[in-house]
């Protein structure tokens, strides 16, 4: 049934109420002029804001974003000043606008606010349509609309259509962690054909997994030369009793930990080994 | 216990709820090598790790309760198993000994480390007050060093992968972990119990102890290495489980008629069976998930640990 004019009117108002600071920030885009120091308080803005600012526009990124162990885009901010992704740290830079990883304390907008920041708090994605969300909200902010939406077309390409037949899977990291069947991640895994099984609390024991063998485990590698008791827990010899039918891959946790732009092409490669 | 101990895990949840306590057979519904990993490689280590573990705290705790003559002693109030932790943190983050054996080595260093600390803190024969004081101070710089260790390591997920394993739990350890984690705990254990003979003469006094032949000296750095040792490993491998030294060697005391080397060995039973028991309750899910057992262990404690106080109170 089409919608008809009350329908889309009250739509997008309630989308308004919603969003209001995503109305806010388009409000800002348009309104003012282009930021000149942007700075980033967290690791995953700072992914959007290495592929979004105009160069020499970005004053700072948090210390995680210049290491290669934490960020595909780690390249991207070599001799970019750094900071401890607290306001303090970046205060004397004076910047225009401040990006916050939905984690900020209010300590933070207040201060910068009284230095006369604009603050966009982007949190977490829990959809592909807020992954989207996020990318359009920087873009507008840092006044590079154009390439915003070229990233959103590229990540839309690089997942396609969710194919009609899916394996049942995994994605499994250190410990036991996975993800919820109904999350972004799962979201994301059904673009490669995946459908990510449900675990109380979001982690599977390995009682579990041998009962229950998935199709498919995707293992996300983070820091995986780096002993911990999480990465020892990937090394348990039942896991090794795995049947033969269920195929393990291993694949760049980096991508997984923001779930940003770069998870597209991570979704396009995994799906292509799955097919081989 | 220990038989419905190994029978007893998350599959039977999924195959009925009635199943859980009162059907351990359900395992045997499984295809045969199904069946098989589960009971041997996760099962059995499971088991055998709970067993030795309890009977490390049980021990160890009734053996410092004697060796320092006092009713509060045990691994955890005297900040042994936090520097096992600690321990661990260093040698896993920094020291790079990653993987099972390095952090079982960090973990009894640590744990030798702490009770050394707090017999230099408090000295011998120390009254209770001061034991548990030097004990709270150890255990808190031990905890602060963790969280400084924790603050500075390199990788940003280090401070949830640490924090959840001192909550202590027994889920997922493999017969690698049995054959690092037991061979320390036996030897600390073995330690510890050759003492039982000077510990029931050091209860009359350290004076007398001497007089009687005892090697007081000699009792007291075996059974701060063997505790070191045995606690280090257990909160290696099972992270740390606090209470179970203290509250045993006052459930089996009586018994024994408070000969503190006759206690050893019954506390050592007494905790495997209670930390037995307190592995089989956590598997019995809240939410769809295990409870740590660190935590259930601390639940029970925490309120003994007062009622001693209290009765300490009273007595006084």
């Amino acid at each position: 049934m089409p919608d008809c004019g009350f329908d889309l009117a009250a739509k997008s108002i309630l989308s308004a109420m919603r969003r209001p600071l995503w109305l806010g920030t388009i409000l800002l885009g348009l309104s003012a002029a282009a930021p000149q120091r942007v700075v980033s308080l967290n690791l995953c803005t700072d992914e959007l804001a290495l592929l979004l600012a105009p160069k020499g526009k970005l004053a700072s990124v948090t210390v995680l974003a210049a290491n290669p162990h934490e960020t595909m885009l780690a390249g991207r901010a070599a001799g970019i000043p750094t900071n401890n992704g607290r306001m303090e740290s970046v205060a004397a830079l004076r910047p225009d606008l401040v990006l916050t990883g939905g984690f900020s304390n209010r300590y933070a907008t207040e201060l910068a606010a009284r230095l006369g920041s604009s603050v966009i708090d982007i949190p977490p994605p829990a959809s592909l349509e807020e992954l989207r969300d996020n990318i359009r909200k920087i873009a507008q902010a840092v006044h590079n609309v154009e390439l915003g939406e070229r990233i959103v077309a590229a990540l839309d390409a690089d997942l396609g259509p969710i194919p009609a037949s899916r394996q049942s899977a995994v994605l499994l990291s250190g410990g036991g962690y996975t993800v919820r069947a109904n999350g972004l991640s799962a979201a994301l895994l059904r673009h490669a054909g995946l459908e990510q099984m449900s675990f109380p609390g979001d982690r599977a024991n390995i009682e579990q997994l041998i009962t229950r063998p998935p199709e498919v485990i995707v293992i996300t590698e983070y820091r995986a030369k780096q002993s911990s008791r999480y990465q020892s827990w990937l090394a348990h010899p039942a896991l090794g009793k795995l049947p033969k039918s269920t195929r393990i891959l291993h694949v760049d946790g980096r991508a997984w930990t923001c779930l940003g732009p770069p998870i597209g092409r991570e979704i396009a490669r995994l799906r292509a080994r799955l097919r081989r | 216990m220990t038989r419905l101990n190994l029978f007893l895990g998350t599959v039977t949840l999924t195959l009925a709820a009635v199943s859980l306590l009162w059907d351990p057979m359900a395992l045997l519904t499984l295809p045969a090598d199904v069946a098989q990993t589960i009971l041997l490689e996760l099962r059995v280590p499971r088991t055998i790790l709970g067993m030795a573990v309890g009977a490390t705290l049980g021990l160890t705790g009734a053996a410092l309760q004697g060796l320092l003559r006092n009713p509060l002693a045990s691994p955890d109030v005297l900040g042994t198993s936090t520097g096992a932790a600690l321990g661990a943190v260093v040698a896993s983050y920094y020291i790079g000994v990653g993987g099972s054996f390095g952090i079982a080595i960090g973990g009894m260093a640590g744990a030798i480390i702490a009770l050394l600390l707090l017999i230099l803190l408090a000295g011998r024969g120390a009254s209770t007050a001061t034991l548990v004081l030097a004990g709270v101070a150890v255990s808190a710089l031990a905890g602060a060093l963790t969280n400084l260790a924790l603050s500075l390591a390199p990788s940003p997920f280090a401070l949830y992968d640490i924090l959840f394993w001192l909550l202590g739990s027994l889920a997922d350890r493999s017969l690698d972990h049995v054959a690092i984690a037991l061979p320390p705990m036996l030897l600390g254990c073995w330690l510890a119990w050759r003492g039982r003979s000077g510990l029931d003469a050091l209860a009359l006094d350290e004076d007398v102890a001497t007089t009687l032949g005892v090697d007081v000296r000699r009792l007291r750095r075996d059974i701060v290495i063997g505790t070191g040792l045995a606690v280090g490993a257990g909160v290696a491998a099972a992270g740390a489980i606090g209470f179970v030294g203290l509250i045993v060697p006052h459930l089996v005391r009586p018994l024994v008629r408070h000969h503190p080397g006759a206690a050893l060995i019954p506390s050592a039973l007494a905790g495997a069976a209670l930390l037995t028991a307190a592995d089989l309750a956590v598997r019995v899910p809240i939410n769809g998930q295990e409870l740590k057992l660190g935590v259930l262990t601390a639940l029970i404690g925490a309120p003994f640990f007062l009622h001693l106080i209290l009765r300490g109170k009273a007595a006084s």
